[in-house]
């Protein structure tokens, strides 16, 4: 795209984004003594330019195979029904959800004729099935419908426990986190053995077998059980945990790697807390002897390829971004704003093609997500404080510029909750005196094509009266509108131009200015 | 008395191992051969005969959203990728094209490998025939689940194969590879639903909520969104298309 506009600016050369100066000059004879003073006649267009719209039907199945389009007609699919109604009025395509009731999932604004052809069941609204309650998978919560939490419980040998009563997800989530946790032991062919879970999941019984008995924060490896479970040196990384655990020899889930603490009976004992354990206000990314991982620091428990550990095949890998492309280093998760085209962004005058972006820093990895072409999307960015320094969030934010030229007052052109606009002191468009509300952020338009470009453009168009008084004995003095006969009233009415959107002399994203000199002025 | 006790507890425990060695030969799936003494086991040849057409033709399907000929679709670098979420309109959110989403990729995926899974059947029996066996099948059919870490395929061809006076019988075979393909098939399920509800998803919650999940999203310059979901472990990706609210230039008249 940046390279099609950039294109079609040159190729074009600005043409329809051109505003137009007029300056008309009167003479006035000495017994007029009068002058008349019009200043500011700015022609509209606001874009009542009467396109031709096609009208549109429902159509059940467009020509390019897309199902419940309000499309020109000619567009319909042949053998396709049609109305000329909205969709949405229609029975064939009427949204609801669609219902999986394998997968125990729900989507929504699904037209029935689509839902029905993948098998899916449709009701045009929520279905009973499609609401959500907290599952509890051993230590793990979520916040699912009820199919799907017997799925998900089937798949991983866990018994269903579902609770409807919960309606929020953090609800769901502080279910398990005070879940008591140890060592469940059971005799299972003829060998007394054990395996580290939840109280419930044990009093739910292990394998088949009946129920085992519960040993609250001690681990399978603990010598006072009796049970065929011991210390090894190996580790693994667990499902939805940051740290790197030690494994004992049934494959239970011990404390947190520790080097140092890999033949500790102590430690092969009794469950030890993240705090408990190695650098627990560290990272620890990249460490040999510590398997603490912190997520919100940036690392987590992967296969180590770079690093040796002690113990085991996981080391803590660090997740941040070092470097990136703005110079600085950022955390895993965080994201910020880039706008390095040609040009200036924010202050009523961007390039020709030019395009927020948002970076995202993921794995170690930085990734670009570009906010809407056309600057129909900007991109914000705040920061916020945590307990390990300041950590930044952006979004593309809808560019909320279209009725900026409308607002006469300051107030109403800076009320931020409405609008993204610029208040232009000293010059004017349509009605408003004093100023001229124009977007903050110029959007971009398709000016190689269509009239609309021509009436956004337009709004700049300016016509200035200067009298002039001759005098008795000739030459002429000037009388009113003098201002406009002023580089500066010139570079205002550029300015205003230019703050419309593509309109005026600008340049493009990469700094190429157009054929053009993207405004007109006669005189006369 | 106590020698006689131990005799026969070491003859009950020795009968347990025979019965147990017996038990492991009878129902495990395999087949000895005689012949050179070498062995086909039909699961670890079918494994080994489908897995590379398998995870090509996963693959190549997982970058056109899972349609081998879609319709409905945007073209980019050459690719079709399907719309999973579409409106002609401006100012408007999408109107769901796929539901259902792993189950059609399953489909579309048994159908595409069939050719090769009945060849494979027919490989195997001739490896059987070779070493002296009469194998016999059943109607060829297969089926393929994608769950939680893995892809299941099932040959649901009933086989026999006889030897002498010796028979054995086959329902079918379960062929299971690693995979973290249904993943990211149910993250695009959330995504399409976040299109269709509020015309935009917000791609770094999923990643922050799943580190291994990496979604990029690429928009174009009419509106649509392409996403690309990789597992960065496995590099498994899947990739959609969505336009969804689309805000037009200018003021879209």
């Amino acid at each position: 795209m940046r390279t099609l506009l950039s294109l079609q600016g040159a190729l074009y050369g600005l043409r329809d984004m051109d505003c137009n100066m007029k300056i008309k000059i009167k003479n006035v004879n000495l017994s007029a003594l009068m002058f008349v003073m019009i200043l500011g006649l700015i022609i509209f267009n606001s874009g009542s330019a009467s396109a031709a719209v096609n009208a549109t039907v429902c159509c059940e199945k467009t020509t390019s195979g897309l199902y419940c389009q309000n499309v020109p007609s000619q567009e319909c699919s042949a053998g396709a029904r049609q109305v000329p109604t909205a969709c949405e009025s229609t029975s064939f395509c009427k949204p609801g959800v669609c219902y999986n009731s394998g997968q125990g999932t729900c989507l929504d604004n699904t037209p029935e004729i689509v839902c029905n052809a993948n098998n899916g069941v449709w009701s045009a609204t929520s279905p009973a099935q499609c609401d959500l309650g907290c599952c509890i998978l051993g230590d793990q919560a979520a916040f699912v419908t009820l199919t799907r939490c017997k799925y998900l419980s089937s798949n991983l040998g866990l018994q269903t426990n579902y609770n409807r009563g919960i309606k929020d997800e953090l609800q769901c989530v502080l279910q398990v986190q005070n879940q008591d946790k140890g060592a469940c032991v059971f005799d299972f062919e003829f060998q007394r053995t054990c395996k580290f879970t939840t109280r419930e999941q044990c009093g739910f019984g292990l394998n088949g077998t009946k129920k085992g008995e519960f040993f609250k924060d001690k681990l399978c490896s603990a010598p006072e059980l009796g049970t065929n479970c011991g210390k090894t040196k190996k580790t693994a990384c667990l499902p939805g945990k940051d740290e790197i655990y030690f494994v004992d020899t049934c494959g239970n889930p011990a404390n947190i790697y520790d080097a140092g603490k890999a033949n500790d009976e102590e430690y092969w004992t009794n469950v030890k807390t993240k705090d408990e354990s190695c650098n627990p206000t560290l990272g620890n990314a990249n460490s040999k002897n510590c398997g603490n991982c912190n997520y919100l620091q940036g690392s987590i428990c992967r296969a180590a390829s770079d690093t040796n550990p002690t113990y085991g095949d996981y080391v803590c890998e660090d997740l941040n971004c070092k470097k990136t492309a703005d110079g600085n280093s950022y955390k895993h998760g965080e994201s910020w704003c880039i706008y390095n085209d040609a040009g200036e962004s924010g202050v009523g005058n961007n390039a020709v093609g030019s395009r927020f972006y948002k970076h995202i820093c993921i794995n170690g990895e930085e990734v670009l997500e570009q906010c809407d072409d056309f600057r129909q999307q900007e991109c914000i960015q705040d920061s916020i404080q945590t307990s390990v320094g300041k950590f930044s969030q952006a979004a593309c934010r809808v560019n909320r510029w279209r009725d900026c030229t409308a607002q006469t007052e300051q107030l109403d052109c800076e009320n931020t909750d409405r609008r993204d606009c610029l208040w232009k002191p000293g010059v004017s468009i349509g009605n408003s005196s004093g100023g001229a509300c124009v977007p903050k952020n110029t959007p971009g338009l398709k000016f190689w094509e269509g009239e609309e470009t021509k009436a956004i453009c337009a709004q700049g168009n300016a016509q200035c009266l200067v009298t002039f008084k001759k005098g008795l004995f000739g030459g002429e003095t000037c009388k009113s509108g003098c201002d406009c006969l002023t580089p500066d009233w010139e570079k205002q009415r550029i300015d205003v131009c230019n703050s419309l959107g593509d309109c005026g002399p600008k340049i493009n994203w990469v700094g190429d200015k157009g054929y053009k000199e993207g405004f007109s002025k006669t005189v006369g | 008395m106590v020698n006689e006790k131990g005799q026969v507890a070491i003859f009950v425990i020795v009968a347990v191992i025979i019965v147990a060695i017996l038990l492991v030969i009878l129902l495990y799936p395999r087949l000895p051969l005689s012949r050179q003494g070498v062995e086909v086991q039909p699961i670890s040849y079918l494994r080994s005969c489908i897995e590379p057409d398998l995870r090509a033709n996963i693959a190549e399907l997982a970058n056109t959203g899972g349609y081998e000929n879609p319709e409905g679709y945007l073209e980019y670098n050459g690719d079709k990728i399907k719309y999973f979420c579409y409106t002609a309109e401006y100012y408007k959110t999408c109107v769901v094209q796929q539901p259902l989403i792993k189950e059609h990729f399953e489909e579309e995926i048994s159908r595409i490998i069939k050719v090769n899974l009945d060849n494979c059947m027919q490989n195997l029996k001739k490896e059987y025939e070779k070493r002296g066996y009469d194998v016999s099948f059943g109607n060829a059919n297969n089926k393929v689940s994608i769950n939680p870490g893995n892809v299941l395929v099932s040959f649901l061809t009933p086989m026999t194969i006889k030897k002498d006076s010796s028979t054995k019988s086959f329902d079918g075979f379960d062929v299971e590879f690693r995979s973290e393909m249904y993943d990211l098939l149910l993250t695009s399920v959330s995504i399409v639903d976040y299109e269709a509800t509020y015309g935009d998803s917000e791609t770094t919650l999923y990643m922050k909520y799943n580190p291994e999940l990496k979604v990029d999203k690429i928009k174009l310059n009419e509106g649509s969104k392409i996403y690309r979901l990789t597992n960065t472990v496995t590099n498994e990706n899947f990739t959609f298309a969505s336009r969804s609210l689309v805000w037009p230039p200018g003021y879209g008249l």
